[in-house]
């Protein structure tokens, strides 16, 4: 009866590197990272219209992160002379 | 097979010097000839790790200012023959040397050397550019706690941003504990690799070892072939392309008189 008295009792506690863990994916789910373009669009960038870009970056993070294509959001926004690409991409 | 490696990490103290030390002379115990190369423009420490900081005539930035050639400027290890560093300036600033002038050092060095290593200062800037500018594979040092592995993947973001694929970036992880990671109060290696997603090279257990090596100024893989000794020629085998178990990094614990009566009992009861 005693031991299990104390045994519930005893909080059990949660272990730190669990802890860190949830916490470290926390932190690295919203991380910007920069992909060459060239990866995304190869030769295609000089030929397509601004439709078909969104597009094919659309399909490749589809494929690349496995999430739907409501999921993806693209925009384009001109920085010192050069067109930056922002992909935003909501995982589930 | 890649011979040219930067030591990285972003997060400064996580053992990029030592490490960059130890397996330059893993590798020239190997019979290699390796030069290292001290990045840290301003903030050295390489040559103090090797013992060698009595012995440096010409620096990094005498060669980029066409005082003396590269070869010129080389420190020749006291033991180790084939083991060379180009040491770091410490009156200089990162911004006198570019990515440019680190291509061209590592272009005239590179017919000499079996493996030219590359240490990279703490940071993103312009030191971390100079560093990776001319290396062929990345090694990224991280230790177990938050800061280092978060800093860790925005370096590995970085490097993918500048061209290394992912063969070319490998990973360290540098003190471990494997009695906190037991008792699930540490990361495991296989946390750290699921979030950085590369390659694991190599595991560095956390050892009294390191401390004393690094205060003597003789890296702890010239005190014989055992403990961390062991850890680093593993690393410097999968270097080459030798299949080691990453397993293998971490020593065989060693229990006392106690530990192992207790763990008898144990085992008897069980």
């Amino acid at each position: 009866m005693m031991p299990l008295f104390f045994g519930f009792m005893r909080r059990k506690k949660k272990k730190s590197a669990r802890e860190a863990k949830e916490r470290l994916g926390a932190m690295l789910s919203t991380r910007k990272r920069s992909v060459p373009v060239e990866e995304i669009l190869g030769e295609k960038i000089s030929k397509e219209s601004v439709g078909d870009v969104e597009h094919l970056i659309k399909r490749w993070a589809v494929e690349r992160f496995k999430v739907g294509e409501k999921n993806i959001k693209v925009e384009f926004e001109e920085h010192n002379g050069y067109v930056v690409i922002i992909t935003n991409i909501t995982f589930d | 097979m890649e011979k040219v490696f930067v030591i990285t990490s972003g997060k400064g103290g996580v053992g990029k010097t030592t490490i960059t030390a130890n397996l330059g002379c893993t590798l020239a115990k190997m019979g290699d000839k390796v030069c290292l190369i001290d990045a840290d423009i301003g903030l050295k420490n390489l040559d103090v790790v090797l013992g060698l900081e009595n012995r440096i005539i010409h620096t990094v930035v005498d060669v980029t200012t066409g005082r003396v050639k590269p070869e010129e400027a080389l420190v020749r290890h006291k033991t180790l023959k084939s083991l060379y560093l180009l040491p770091a300036s410490q009156i200089a600033t990162k911004e006198m040397v570019s990515p440019e002038d680190m291509k061209r050092i590592v272009h005239e060095l590179y017919p000499n050397f079996d493996y030219i290593i590359i240490d990279s200062p703490a940071g993103i800037e312009r030191g971390f550019r100079n560093a990776v500018a001319a290396a062929e594979t990345a090694i990224v040092v991280s230790t177990p706690d938050l800061p280092s592995i978060s800093d860790a993947d925005r370096v590995i973001g970085l490097l993918e941003g500048s061209g290394f694929d992912s063969e070319q970036i490998k990973l360290i992880v540098n003190r471990i504990k494997p009695k906190m990671v037991k008792r699930g109060e540490m990361l495991t290696k296989e946390d750290i690799v699921e979030v950085l997603a590369v390659q694991l090279l190599g595991l560095i257990p956390d050892t009294d070892e390191m401390v004393i090596a690094t205060n003597r100024g003789i890296p702890v893989s010239l005190n014989g072939n055992e403990g961390v000794a062991r850890t680093f020629e593993n690393i410097a085998r999968r270097l080459k392309g030798q299949p080691v178990n990453v397993e293998e990094d971490i020593p065989a614990e060693k229990l006392g008189f106690v530990e192992a009566f207790l763990r008898l009992f144990r085992r008897t009861r069980g």
